[in-house]
């Protein structure tokens, strides 16, 4: 029996495990920022701070870029929950658009997979085979519309050819449960031109609001 | 082919020139620096030129008459020479050889060798561009790289010869003199685990095969040449057993300064690295060349191995000795 195998049973050891490998530098970062070893340590946090359930999640690419539209509230917790289920039902990480290139905060959350809102960094991502997490602008007022796509961010999607999967997230802000609805894949207008990008959007934008208004539940209190 | 490289004297300029000789397509290679060469050249012929000389340059480069010219003479601050000096000579190189060689007859491309830090580091910027993204450069030596550039995109219109832009990640390795290279191998470096971003390094080796396989291409335009992976200050610095001392923000000062009397000074473009990192997405670059470099983590591992230099010595008739 090896020594890792011991440790492994022990509790509290892979945190140990991590913390040895930290201080040797010996984990691996990506290009923009992403640290998956800190991830798995933070992720238990996330375990305890969420309860999730998830539809569709075999409609997420297994491999190859993607674009993840969903649609938010105020914002906080959608991101976080978001890329927990992906990880847990793909194994892959999201990278979510929007972190501001202000230190400490932007640093930090590119650690958790944040980048740039940039539509030349989603290309750049999607390139590299990675799914991109795309907010929709922030609805606070009502949580059963959603709010709009920035048009050129999808030009990027565009460009790689990439699949644009909608994404419906429902959950309190100061609440544990969510559910996350993963749709099909927007197809692309034909034809392309300069409306493609906008005529996708607006298809986008359309199945997140459809999947949202199917995923709402009827209680007018909730 | 007659094949002319200045900066022959350094590491690169060296190798390459190497790599030249034994390659039985080049008829000829005609090297200049202000340094003589690092190591023993066969079939070379070398000119010691001082930079701002820009008479004895245009007079070497046009009696010459080059098929191709290689420019590898960047001078980078604190790597050889000081920051005011590098950024004359840089200039000053650039403007007599290139300008001379855009009125060579047989002139079929040029070659330079540029860097990464062109792309600049400033807010909001692209954390990965690509070879589309506009250059916008945010140190001196991004600065001076950009100058090259624009002087060499010049000449090329002018001679209607292709001009491959070779942006090269930070190269540091077991002997380049890199300050970069040297202040990474302190006993203990000054870092910013907080604000710091990942960035890419590039072997020494890996180059020279870069600037060797351009030869030939004509590739019109810049090329990204940057292995995969990345990583961050902190990273490197425990990689390489090293104490790693957080520094933040006017305690750079104090830092760059430490480092300066311990023999390695920090320029500017080596301190927006460590703090705002620097990749580039290479997938053209490798494409192109036929390339792929070592990765950011072999690159670190050797740069702490402190390995001995051995090059396979070619000889005239290009037998390995």
């Amino acid at each position: 029996m090896s020594l890792d195998a011991v440790r492994r049973g022990v509790p509290g050891a892979s945190l140990a495990m991590a913390a040895q490998r930290r201080a040797r530098g010996g984990y691996l970062v990506d290009e923009w920022g992403l640290d998956p070893d800190l991830v798995a340590i933070a992720d238990p946090f996330f375990a305890a701070r969420w309860d999730l359930s998830v539809e569709g999640a075999e409609r997420l690419p297994a491999v190859g870029g993607a674009v993840l539209v969903f649609n938010r509230r105020i914002g906080i917790s959608e991101p976080w929950v978001l890329a927990r289920v992906v990880r847990q039902a793909s194994g892959r990480f999201v990278r979510t658009v929007g972190v501001p290139d202000i230190a400490p905060v932007g640093p930090a959350l590119r650690r958790f997979g944040g980048v740039l809102d940039r539509t030349d960094e989603i290309a750049g991502l999607l390139r590299a085979g990675q799914l991109v997490g795309l907010p929709m602008s922030r609805d606070i007022r009502s949580r059963e519309r959603v709010g709009q796509l920035t048009v050129e961010r999808l030009e990027a999607a565009i460009e790689t050819l990439s699949p644009v999967v909608p994404v419906a997230l429902v959950g309190r802000e100061v609440g544990r449960s969510w559910r996350i609805v993963v749709g099909e894949p927007v197809a692309y207008p034909a034809g392309g031109g300069p409306l493609a990008a906008a005529e996708l959007a607006e298809a986008t934008r359309e199945a997140v609001q459809e999947m949202l208004d199917e995923a709402l539940p009827t209680a007018w209190w909730f | 082919m007659r094949v002319l490289i200045t900066g022959m004297g350094g590491e690169l300029g060296t190798r390459v020139s190497n790599l030249l000789e034994a390659d039985d397509s080049v008829t000829e290679i005609l090297g200049m620096d202000l340094f003589p060469p690092r190591r023993r050249i066969f079939r070379s012929e070398f000119h010691r030129v001082e930079p701002t000389d820009r008479r004895k340059a245009v007079r070497l480069v046009r009696d010459f008459d080059p098929e191709v010219i290689l420019h590898v003479g960047i001078f980078e601050p604190h790597s050889r020479t000081n920051p005011d000096e590098a950024r004359r000579s840089t200039a000053a190189s650039a403007v007599s050889v290139l300008g001379a060689a855009a009125k060579c007859g047989s002139l079929r491309q040029i070659i330079v060798r540029s860097g990464l830090e062109v792309y600049g580091r400033r807010r909001g910027a692209p954390t990965r561009p690509d070879e589309s993204v506009v250059p916008d450069p945010t140190s001196p030596f991004g600065v001076s790289l950009g100058h090259v550039e624009q002087v060499a995109t010049e000449a090329g219109q002018l001679a209607g010869v292709p001009v491959t832009l070779m942006r090269l990640a930070p190269i540091v390795g077991p002997s380049i003199p890199s300050p970069l290279g040297r202040y990474l191998r302190l006993p203990a470096v000054g870092v910013d685990p907080i604000s710091e971003l990942p960035f890419s390094l590039l072997h020494q080796e890996d180059a020279c095969q870069a600037m060797y396989s351009a030869i030939g291409r004509d590739h019109d335009g810049p090329l990204n040449i940057v292995g995969p992976g990345a990583v961050t200050a902190t990273q490197t610095v425990l990689m390489g057993r090293r104490i790693p001392v957080p520094v933040f923000g006017p305690g750079w000062i104090f830092a760059a300064a430490a480092s300066e009397l311990l023999g390695a000074p920090l320029p500017p473009h080596s301190r927006e690295l460590l703090i705002r990192g620097c990749t580039a997405d290479g997938t053209l670059g490798s494409e192109v060349l036929g390339l792929e470099p070592r990765s950011t983590h072999e690159v670190v591992e050797q740069l702490y191995r402190w390995e001995d230099v051995a090059h396979p010595i070619q000889t005239v008739s290009g037998a390995s000795s």
